[in-house]
């Protein structure tokens, strides 16, 4: 069929020329101490706290976070370097997303053992009720003294419970309904636009011919996404998705590969759904105060 | 062929009618917005400063020269009209940052100083002082690299192909970010003061 192939060539290479216009700038990876995954609320790479301790301290915020919504999380690591505490700090505050989306009510209670530092990273919503003074008299008054013993726990719990009472203190939304994630809601609207272009696409490929009922369907469901999304630019992918989809692939498996190549990014992030813990999409501007011991 | 034709050049036009402009929009406005969070926490330093003075006048008033310094260089960047347009001048810009940066100098040189007076940094007053300025201090950090993030963003869309030429025709520049000089500048005058500081202290 060398007219296909006619028209393959120059559509194969408009497809690359269109990705590179796409992609997005990848960020350069440094040598930096890695930020580990959040997955409950108290995390200890320094094995300093024992099993019984480390589980008393989580029922402690997960009670806390279950009561009043806010976020608490603990993390220990051996050593922050190259970095400042401030700049790990802030690397792990925007990775974790600790507080409710809109609230930003949390807080982070960094550790780094080896370097005899701390700090408490408090998120946007809680800097009225933990300012940096307050943040600074936490570590100077409640948890250095323990550690410059050598008690953690006894530092990290009394820290806590100073934090806790202070939170308590302000007036925040009681509710823990989920705030609708916006980047996974487009991307199944994305998906059902592709599952439903392929529909359309049968129907018009019947009536106008393979190539125009494809073109018709991709021009058609860019405008319908441009109406969704009020976006230029995913209303072009759609279309352009639309277009490939149904001139290529006739089995409709293929949609959902498809869509995944397109969109080529990980949506899924933070979120209280799933039972497990998880960040809530708070955020975080550099607000608490740092402290050695 | 002619059809197959016509809907290429449709596809093309609307591609690349896609490819830039509403990026540009988007990274614009993420410019402003950070570029308002700096000025933000840069006033929120600056409304300390008359405060700190004063602790410090309570305890030491001494170190006038010092005092003095830091008054003038937050005089200095109270003069300096700190207006969201400012990252479209880039003269005006940088001679923002070096008010900034003179402040900063000034502040840490008075910090300096009061390690000289143990009663003075075991006042809680000035305790409080203290913490509230260096989470202001990681504020304008976390600020500064959130404004340079951005401005890289906006800076890349603008001079690649083919959201260029989109630019170009919308008349979009690339916008001025914390330049080497400046941190260079910022970060090391501290350490330039610690001498004059120890030796005018003393």
């Amino acid at each position: 069929m060398p007219e296909l192939n006619r028209f393959i060539a120059p559509a194969l290479l408009w497809v690359c020329l269109f990705l590179t216009c796409w992609m997005p700038a990848i960020p350069a990876v440094q040598a930096e101490v890695a930020v580990p995954p959040l997955k409950k609320h108290v995390t200890d790479l320094t094995a300093t706290l024992a099993a019984s301790e480390l589980a008393q301290l989580e029922q402690k915020l997960a009670a806390f976070e279950q009561a009043k919504g806010s976020q608490i999380a603990v993390l220990l690591v051996s050593t922050t370097q190259p970095e400042t505490i401030e700049q790990y700090a802030m690397r792990v505050a925007e990775a974790w997303k600790l507080g409710r989306k809109g609230v930003d009510d949390g807080i982070l209670l960094l550790i780094a053992k080896n370097d005899r530092a701390l700090r408490i990273e408090v998120g946007y919503g809680l800097e009225g009720a933990v300012p940096d003074a307050k943040a600074k008299r936490i570590i100077a008054e409640i948890i250095t003294p323990s550690f410059k013993q050598g008690h953690f726990v006894a530092g990290i719990d009394a820290g806590i419970d100073a934090l806790i009472k202070l939170i308590n203190g302000e007036p925040l939304p009681v509710s823990r309904v989920k705030p609708a994630d916006d980047t996974q809601s487009n991307l199944d609207n994305f998906v059902s636009i592709l599952i439903f272009s392929v529909i359309l696409g049968r129907v018009l490929q019947v009536f106008l011919g393979r190539l125009i009922g494809s073109g018709v369907t991709g021009i058609g469901l860019g405008l319908v996404g441009w109406m969704i999304f009020s976006s230029v630019a995913i209303a072009m992918l759609i279309a352009i998705a639309a277009f490939i989809l149904n001139l290529f692939l006739n089995a409709s498996t293929g949609v959902y590969r498809g869509s995944r190549g397109w969109t080529g990014h990980d949506y899924r992030h933070g979120g209280f759904s799933g039972g497990g813990f998880g960040g809530g999409g708070g955020g975080f501007g550099g607000g608490g105060a740092s402290g050695r011991w | 062929m002619r059809q197959m034709f016509s809907i290429a050049v449709i596809v093309c036009m609307l591609t690349l009618s896609g490819c830039g402009y509403n990026t540009l929009q988007e990274t614009d406005e993420q410019i402003k917005a950070s570029w308002a969070e700096v000025l933000n926490q840069y006033k929120r330093r600056a409304d300390l400063v008359p405060n700190l003075v004063s602790t410090v006048k309570g305890f030491a008033a001494q170190e006038k020269d010092v005092l003095l310094g830091v008054t003038n260089a937050r005089s200095k960047v109270g003069s300096v009209q700190a207006t969201p347009e400012l990252i479209n001048d880039a003269n005006a810009f940088s001679k923002f940052q070096q008010a900034q940066g003179e402040l900063s100098s000034a502040l840490s040189r008075l910090l300096m100083v009061t390690e000289n007076y143990p009663e003075l940094k075991s006042d809680a007053n000035f305790r409080d002082l203290q913490a509230q300025l260096e989470g202001t201090e990681n504020r304008i950090t976390v600020a500064r690299n959130r404004y340079i993030k951005a401005v890289q963003a906006y800076n890349i869309v603008v001079r690649s192909f083919p959201s260029n030429l989109t630019a170009m025709l919308f008349g979009y520049q690339t916008k001025p970010s914390f330049s080497v000089e400046n941190e260079q500048e910022i970060s090391s005058a501290p350490k330039v003061d610690f001498g004059t500081s120890e030796a005018t202290g003393k």
